[in-house]
């Protein structure tokens, strides 16, 4: 996640601050926090302002905090989880998620706090072998259709005929997978 | 056998490297929410996993004595979670690889290579090859989206987080580990003293991980881990080698005072043995002395109190009984170099 106030840097420091019950929360790259506390702007103290999200979640607690910030989206009260009978308000107290299949039934609800903690909410990298050929045509196939795109551009028809067909053949693959 | 028995790569800074993959079984909930049958069901089904066709030995990680559950994750082969957690639970060892197969740890297995020097690459692949013989055997919890799925969310993505532990006393007597730990908390890398503090009394060792796991790659991981851990070896290099005439003196003569009463005490209490490491290791790195950084490595991660009570065969009760256990077993340390 990027810093709101200069977009440039990678936000470290999560602010929130409650004044008469109307509550104000910002996501942080180091220089601005220390611009912003030297205006007077926020305070930085250690019950509003974190600068290592990850040492308290150690500690355990902070996670509270993350899931428990304003989401932008509805909560929906009282549905639970299919496979280990967690509700999101289990989840809020104990500061972790209750299983796999939690991640599904909750995705709506724990979308923001996985942005708040990674900066983004899609996976880059290793997969299990079970889904790794699945994998492995995906990425094949966007990468034919946009070199068959190109060969159509600079009117290389005979690159696309073939191509084309290769994209047939692992779409087919795919299908039958 | 065990990372400090070897030498390693770039080792006049860098102590070791660890790479830890956290991974959970599909059909079971996360820990926390984990009953004990179950709990039993996962170790069985790691058994047959991790056996000995694979080069694994399993260890009855509950049934061990307390100071020796503790040593485990003193010498850094288990996370110190796994080592004060009382409930059943079995460790999975490759001693030839430097594989630690935890389970359950936070995640339903943890599995952690841990190697002497900078080998992300090679920690990595080991680590990984004990993850392909997981995927071989069970169903692991993964998501198109978000990854491995992880008990706690800090881990979702990879799973993976990759460490070195570095000995930076010239960096650490510049007064530039603040500033450092400023720059890389920027990059997504987190820097964290071994002893806490950050002074020269902790063995001016610290630990520089990975924060994100989730948007980044196994590979890109490694790869900045790799070029930042880089950059520091050089400066930590430039700064050792930029002292003058007089300082220089003044560090061999640390370096050979502290390398004294390592080989001649007679009663030495972790503390200062952990000052006298520091100043014998940088000695060690600029050829103050002919002892080698790796076997002073293993004078330290043998002297540390779990281990020295694990290994002694006549255990120490009071506190200057194992102060005693630690000078003798420094010395024998270090005469068999």
């Amino acid at each position: 996640m990027l810093c709101e106030k200069c977009g440039k840097n990678k936000a470290t420091v999560f602010y929130r601050e409650t004044v008469n019950g109307k509550t104000t929360s910002w996501s942080l790259c180091q220089d601005c926090a220390e611009v912003l506390e030297k205006k007077g702007d926020i305070k930085l103290d250690t019950d509003s302002f974190w600068s290592d999200p990850f040492a308290d979640v150690f500690g355990g607690g902070l996670l509270q905090s993350f899931f428990g910030l304003p989401a932008a989206r509805q909560i929906e009260r009282g549905k639970k989880c299919t496979l280990c009978g967690a509700t999101f308000d289990d989840l809020v107290r104990e500061g972790k998620v209750g299983c796999p299949k939690c991640y599904e039934i909750f995705g709506d609800e724990l979308e923001d706090s996985i942005r708040r903690i990674h900066g983004t909410s899609s996976h880059t990298g290793r997969v299990p072998s079970r889904l790794r050929e699945g994998f492995d045509r995906k990425k094949k196939i966007a990468a034919l259709e946009k070199d068959l795109k190109t060969a159509i551009r600079e009117e290389r028809f005979e690159d696309a005929a073939a191509m084309r067909d290769e994209l047939k053949t692992l779409r087919d693959a795919g299908e039958n997978a | 056998m065990i990372w400090f028995e070897n030498d390693g790569r770039d080792k006049d800074v860098v102590v070791s490297t660890r790479v830890r993959l956290a991974r959970n079984l599909e059909d079971y909930p996360f820990v926390s929410r984990l009953d004990e049958p179950s709990r039993r069901e996962i170790i069985g089904r790691l058994a047959a996993v991790y056996d000995g066709k694979n080069g694994y030995r399993q260890i009855d990680f509950a049934a061990l004595p307390e100071q020796e559950r503790r040593s485990y994750s003193e010498r850094h082969l288990v996370s110190r979670e796994f080592a004060e957690d009382t409930c059943p639970r079995s460790l999975f060892v490759s001693e030839n690889d430097g594989v630690y197969v935890m389970t359950p740890e936070e995640d339903h297995v943890r599995i952690q290579c841990v190697m002497s020097g900078l080998e992300l690459d090679e920690a990595y692949r080991r680590a990984a090859a004990a993850d392909d013989l997981l995927d071989a055997g069970t169903r692991i919890a993964y998501s198109e989206k978000y990854g491995y799925l992880t008990h706690c969310p800090t881990n979702l993505g990879t799973g993976m987080r990759a460490s070195v532990m570095l000995f930076l006393p010239a960096l650490t007597r510049a007064g530039q580990m603040r500033s450092l730990q400023n720059q890389l908390s920027k990059i997504g890398l987190t820097v964290r003293g071994m002893g806490g503090e950050g002074t020269a009394a902790d063995g001016c060792l610290y630990q520089i991980s990975n924060q994100i796991t989730l948007g980044v790659s196994e590979e890109e991981t490694l790869k900045k881990l790799a070029d930042v851990t880089a950059q520091i070896v050089k400066s930590e290099r430039e700064l050792r080698g930029k002292v003058t005439d007089d300082e220089k003196l003044a560090r061999r003569d640390r370096c050979r005072r502290a390398l004294g009463t390592l080989l001649y005490a007679e009663v030495l209490s972790s503390r200062e043995l952990l000052a006298l490491y520091a100043d014998v290791r940088l000695g060690a790195a600029v050829g103050d002395v002919d002892t080698k950084a790796w076997a002073i490595d293993r004078m330290l991660f043998t002297s540390l109190p779990a281990t020295l009570v694990t290994m002694a065969e006549k255990k120490p009760v009071s506190a200057l009984e194992r102060d005693k256990c630690r000078a003798e077993n420094v010395r024998l340390a270090l005469a068999a170099e």
